[in-house]
């Protein structure tokens, strides 16, 4: 009688923010085959294999430089259009990408999730991974074209400076953003598709709101206040400044995307661990 | 005495199918209203996505291009210049989108029931064209807006409207010829759809929608007449306004070329529909 086990049920008694970060931890490998199985989504199964991902990435980058820095003459200050539009799209395409794919994750491993457990914010967490390959090939096209303009022109657009620090904490800054909203439309997406056709349409809209295809310096300065109340403007903007010669420094405006993306990312936290038993019972 | 039966496989002509399409003429509204169904199941909204602000985007973009970057637009207001590119487009790239889809959305109506194959893609554009009845609605509208708000008419009012028409026309029957390809190969190929939207945001960026004909560099002009699409488009717009360029011999051209993809993708569509539906 003395010896007899007591078994506690102890589900959901851990329910804090670093009870869940641990957890992630520990289920690390999964969430790796996942990223990888997330990757190799975007290549599998097609018949051109890995350059498919680089077509997809390329042919739109260039053609969208020649329409607008040749065709609409887009101003871009002092240097080479193809840069300033490159170094506009590494960024918005660590938003975009990981937004779009990572809102999917819950969505597309529903039948996963009704079979067996794992955290669930591992599953748009891995498709994210799927998201960055884009912005690292464009970073690379982007080292290309610098190298192209170096002999062409003779010219590096680029110095080697510590304000290359600033670009990198932007993307930082863009990557949680990112994921801070994925908390919110991964949920909402695996309850309604409507909320899928709801992004595209937003995040379609969303680049034009932001200064990636033009400069801010086509938008008249009593309006540009406006512009940075995107969060998305200022760490874009803060990026152009640490790569390129002569752009703008808005710190003050990237401190309120700062602010911006840290209210999100809590709200979402709290919102995701709070729904997100409900919602796998309606998938 | 005996009676011979010989049983072979038929292959009937693009004529036989055009003949035997007309004649099941009746399920285009039951295919088009099965579309929308299986595209916005388990949706709140459901079919009103279709029409959910069609203005919005198209107002985005004349404020971006037209008024921030100041692009050219032939003389008349951006935003009317703007949607007039927008409506042949869509009739272009939204049937070719909701065509390529139709084998794959009705192949499971297809093994139940016997109905030409054919009249697949044509049905499941339904739902694009109603959508670009409405913006062509919006268009009517903005020129109506403009008539009072400039006090100019910017439409002209006479015989040059036809060759707008032909060019609406002649988009839809591009978009078909494609879909009667397209929509096969997505049978086997599942991420076509993918492929296909990626070389939409191209082709679209390619063709003078966004800016004029005029505004192109002189070195590239005379590449974009290439794109059939850049040769309807400002048909379309020389047919309204009188803006842009517009040559009778390039259209003529481009008229008989898609009649000829539209015969060849006929043939195509009726030779590999029953290998593919068989293969499903």
């Amino acid at each position: 009688m003395s010896d007899s086990v007591r078994w506690v049920v102890a589900a959901d008694t851990h329910e804090g923010f670093l009870a869940r970060t641990r957890e992630v931890w520990q289920y690390r490998r999964i969430l790796a085959f996942f990223s990888l199985k997330a990757v190799q989504s975007l290549y599998a199964k097609t018949h051109l294999g890995v350059s498919w991902i680089f077509i997809r990435t390329l042919v739109p980058l260039f053609v969208g430089s020649f329409v607008f820095g040749s065709v609409m003459n887009v101003p871009s200050g002092d240097v080479p259009y193809l840069l300033f539009f490159l170094a506009g799209q590494i960024p918005w395409n660590c938003f975009d990408g990981p937004l779009i794919r990572g809102s999917r994750g819950l969505e597309v491993n529903r039948m996963l999730l009704t079979k067996l457990y794992v955290p669930r914010i591992i599953l748009p967490l891995g498709q994210m991974a799927a998201g960055v390959v884009e912005p690292a090939i464009i970073l690379l096209v982007f080292a290309g074209a610098l190298v192209h303009y170096r002999t062409t022109d003779g010219v590096w657009h680029v110095m080697a400076s510590p304000r290359l620090l600033a670009s990198l904490a932007s993307i930082v800054v863009i990557l949680v953003f990112a994921f801070s909203l994925t908390l919110w439309t991964s949920i909402w997406q695996a309850r309604a598709r409507d909320a899928r056709f709801a992004l595209r349409y937003v995040v379609g809209f969303w680049m034009y709101f932001t200064p990636v295809i033009y400069p801010m310096s086509v938008v008249p300065p009593h309006l540009q206040w406006l512009m940075y109340l995107n969060p998305l403007t200022a760490p874009i903007e803060m990026f152009r400044w640490g790569t390129l010669p002569d752009a703008d420094n808005p710190w003050l405006w990237f401190w309120y995307s700062v602010a911006v993306t840290a209210a999100i990312f809590a709200g979402g936290v709290w919102y995701f661990a709070h729904t997100e038993s409900t919602t796998m019972d309606k998938i | 005495m005996s009676e011979r039966w010989e049983a072979t496989p038929r292959y009937p002509g693009a004529f036989a199918t055009i003949g035997e399409v007309w004649r099941y003429r009746r399920l285009f509204r039951f295919i088009g209203d099965r579309a929308l169904r299986k595209m916005y199941r388990r949706t709140v909204l459901g079919w009103l996505w279709l029409f959910i602000n069609p203005l919005f985007p198209i107002a985005l973009r004349a404020l971006v291009f037209g008024a921030l970057l100041g692009v050219g637009s032939d003389g008349i207001p951006y935003f009317l210049f703007l949607l007039t590119g927008t409506v042949v487009w869509d009739v272009f790239a939204a049937s070719l989108m909701w065509g390529t889809r139709s084998l794959e959305m009705h192949g499971d109506l297809s093994d139940q029931i016997y109905h030409p194959r054919a009249i697949l893609p044509l049905g499941n554009m339904t739902p694009a064209l109603l959508n670009v009845a409405l913006k062509i609605g919006v268009l009517v509208l903005a020129v109506i807006f403009y008539a009072i708000y400039d006090g100019r008419v910017y439409l002209r009012l006479d015989v040059a409207l036809l060759w707008s028409l032909s060019a609406l026309v002649l988009a839809f029957l591009l978009a078909l010829a494609i879909s009667f390809f397209t929509s096969i190969w997505g049978e086997s190929v599942r991420d076509i759809r993918f492929a296909l939207g990626q070389l939409l945001t191209i082709w679209y960026l390619l063709t003078p929608i966004l800016y004029p004909l005029s505004q192109v560099p002189d070195a590239y002009r005379g590449w974009m007449f290439l794109n059939p699409l850049a040769i309807i488009v400002e048909t379309f717009k020389w047919g309204l306004f009188g803006v842009g360029q517009f040559y009778p011999e390039a259209f003529a051209l481009m008229t008989f070329a898609v009649a000829m993809l539209l015969v060849a993708g006929l043939n195509y569509f009726s030779r590999s529909e029953a290998r593919t539906i068989a293969q499903r």
